[in-house]
């Protein structure tokens, strides 16, 4: 069934069939309408949860955390100041193993006060031991928030699904929608280790060195086996829905002399530039990311490492350095061939002419500077 | 009042000899019994309860950030909730530091909200954990780390702060009172929405005195009108124990924090206990 659906409507639909117990969250726009949706379902009985409404999104967090320590699959969605309001959590969330999803909707962070779309919020929690996901539409959002719980739950560990502000929370589109039966299938509730007064254990005790490094060791090794999950869940998603998800899509074929990089809506403008460029017989490519973390490093390997040129598109930038998906290609693929360019932050406007344009020049060699 | 004779909390722990911390919890899960669970954020019961492998509390316990016991309270609640294990004693454990300051916003959250679990501050007045630092709950006049010329400013009324939310019961403890101390903690049990329950608990490096002298200075907390004892049920105010108001000295001679008080100081330390009395008791008359 199709139903037409913002980006916010389309993660609290996806919750709505995903039987979580506990939800707790905390108001920020462009973020909102997701919880006030899932106030509505839950009055009107569409959803079974107990809804925690804290005084804070780090609170959100951290009754998230007591929730899932507890058993109960969890979710909550938030935004910008509230994603960095939780920062000391998120690495307690998946420091304790614990598969609680989160949408952010991407937002540029203040001072000035801006509202709208930049993913600054969230790459810049991408060490915090969260998987990653950023998608480009509300197919996707809706998509990513069923897969991430079953992600999440075979991995141990939290999934972050990322939408950009306004440009996809806001914009709605017509989304193939699942029955709540469909996606049990996918969400069979897992067994793991929970408190239980019949079985007295301290959870994220004190750790000296030694133990402190197995435990961080076994952390990073466990997320780098979320690729084979994602995987995994993927083929069972496909076989209800089929549709196929990897965590590095590329566009419209793998063999190129060029290629463009971005993620989130950003990378829908790049598939329109790379499209105008094709016409113009530029043979580059567009590859775009799901999946930041664990960071898909072979996949993109196969894609990038033969290219004349790679350049990546951001929305975000890590100052004193550089856009941050620019900086993760460049160094997690050890590439010296990587351009990258920085725009549309806090919203501005790119189009695919712009991408096009700056493209050109990285090719041509005539880069001007960081900025679009 | 019958203390259970079960043994709940393991020997052997980490605290240091004469801790009032360590023996607050073996009094309140003897009240509480084994089908409890506790959140414990950064705090000295971080390192009493063990290292990885360890836990001496006896019962389940989640370590948690400093400023989130009573948001992961919540949390675990509202799942026990959920799964229909609601008979769960959900309990927030927490120090002064993680209860009057840092965590001051999420217990708030918890309280106005009226989230069914007990929270429970073991107040040793002072951030002991990163060795003696002040907190809003360190007395007038103690010396800390970071106060080292005598803190200048009261304690915090945090019963008063909660009594503002309308929760169902709040009460104050003491280790020299542990008929007086179980009652309460049974009370808590028997309750539904919040409570909260806080414990004087003397610590012998932090408030600098012998380690033998634990229970003397919890009593004379109470004795001098230093630590009042009493409750708060849906908002009457009910007093445990008249104190026989023994003078402050006697109390503050115990305790090298209060080495470098002039009589100065006593005697305005003398007028706060019986301005604090008074705004009590007319409470407690009301
Ligand atoms: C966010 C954060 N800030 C600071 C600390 C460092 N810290 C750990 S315990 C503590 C003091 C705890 O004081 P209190 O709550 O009174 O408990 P006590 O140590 O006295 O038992 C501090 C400051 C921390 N762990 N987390
Ligand atoms: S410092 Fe004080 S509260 Fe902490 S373990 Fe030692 S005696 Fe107990
Ligand atoms: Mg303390």
């Amino acid at each position: 069934m199709k139903k037409v659906l913002g980006g916010n409507d389309a993660v609290s639909q996806a919750v709505s069939v995903c039987d979580v117990e506990v939800i707790s969250a905390y108001p920020i726009t462009p973020q909102t309408s997701i919880i006030e949706k899932i106030a509505d379902l839950i009055y009107a009985k569409q959803i079974n949860a107990q809804f925690i409404k804290v005084e804070s999104e780090h609170s959100a967090m951290a009754a998230c955390i007591g929730a899932s320590i507890a058993g109960s699959r969890t979710f909550t969605a938030t935004s910008s100041q509230g994603l960095l309001l939780m920062h000391e959590v998120l690495h307690w969330a998946s420091g304790a193993r614990l598969p609680i999803v989160l949408a952010n909707a991407n937002r540029a962070i203040a001072p000035g006060w801006n509202i709208w779309a930049e993913a600054t919020d969230s790459l810049s929690q991408r060490d915090t031991g969260w998987v990653q996901l950023y998608a480009a539409n509300s197919q996707e959002v809706y998509d990513f928030i069923i897969m991430a719980f079953a992600v999440a739950e075979r991995a141990l560990f939290p999934v972050m699904v990322c939408l950009d502000g306004f440009l996809l929370t806001h914009t709605k589109e017509p989304v193939e929608i699942l029955e709540h039966e469909t996606v049990k299938q996918l969400l069979p509730k897992i067994k793991r280790d929970t408190l239980d007064p019949a079985n007295p254990k301290a959870y994220g005790a004190l750790a000296f060195p030694k133990d402190y490094y197995i435990i961080k060791k076994g952390q990073h090794l466990d997320m780098l086996k979320v690729l084979d999950i994602f995987d995994n869940v993927s083929l069972e998603f496909e076989k209800i829905t089929n549709r196929h998800y990897n965590p590095v899509e590329v566009y419209p074929k793998p063999d190129s002399q060029y290629s463009i990089v971005a993620l989130g809506t950003l990378s829908q403008t790049a598939r329109l530039a790379v499209d105008n460029l094709r016409k113009d017989d530029i043979d580059v490519n567009l590859v775009k990311i799901n999946m930041l973390r664990p960071f898909p490093q072979q996949l993109l390997k196969q894609l990038l490492s033969d290219k004349k040129l790679i350049v990546v598109f951001d929305r975000d930038i890590s100052h004193g350095k550089s856009g941050i998906v620019k900086d993760e290609i460049a160094g997690g693929l050890d590439l010296c061939n990587v351009v990258g360019f920085v725009g549309g932050l806090g919203g501005d406007k790119i189009t695919e002419s712009t991408i096009a344009n700056a493209f050109l020049d990285a090719k041509n060699a005539q880069i001007k500077g960081l900025f679009l | 009042m019958k203390i259970s004779k079960d043994e709940i909390a393991l020997p052997n722990n980490l605290a240091c000899p004469g801790c009032g911390a360590s023996l607050a919890m073996r009094l309140a899960l003897k009240a509480l019994g084994r089908n409890t669970v506790l959140v414990i954020p950064a705090c000295c019961w971080t390192i009493i309860n063990g290292p990885v492998g360890k836990n001496y509390a006896g019962v389940p316990v989640f370590h948690t950030a400093f400023e989130t016991t009573a948001a992961v309270a919540s949390g675990i609640k509202a799942s026990f909730k959920m799964q229909g294990k609601d008979s769960i004693n959900v309990v927030g454990w927490a120090g002064d530091g993680g209860t009057f300051d840092i965590g001051l916003q999420a217990l708030s959250g918890a309280a106005e909200r009226n989230d069914d679990i007990i929270y429970v501050c073991y107040d040793n007045e002072a951030y002991m954990n990163t060795g003696i630092q002040r907190s809003s709950a360190t007395p007038y006049f103690a010396q800390t780390t970071t106060t080292p010329e005598g803190k200048d400013r009261p304690k915090k009324d945090l019963m008063a702060i909660l009594a503002a939310h309308y929760v169902p019961y709040i009460a104050s403890v003491s280790l020299a009172y542990p008929q007086d101390f179980t009652k309460k903690f049974e009370k808590a049990k028997s309750i539904r929405g919040f409570k909260f329950i806080h414990i004087f608990v003397p610590c012998p490096p932090g408030q600098k005195f012998l380690e033998d002298k634990t229970i003397e200075v919890a009593k004379l907390a109470v004795e001098t009108g230093v630590f009042p004892l009493y409750e708060i049920i849906d908002g009457k105010y009910v007093l445990s124990k008249k104190p026989k108001f023994t003078d402050i000295t006697e109390y503050l001679k115990l305790q090298g924090r209060y080495k470098n008080l002039t009589q100065e100081n006593i005697e305005f330390l003398r007028q706060s206990i019986q301005k604090k009395w008074e705004y009590l008791n007319k409470r407690f008359n009301e």
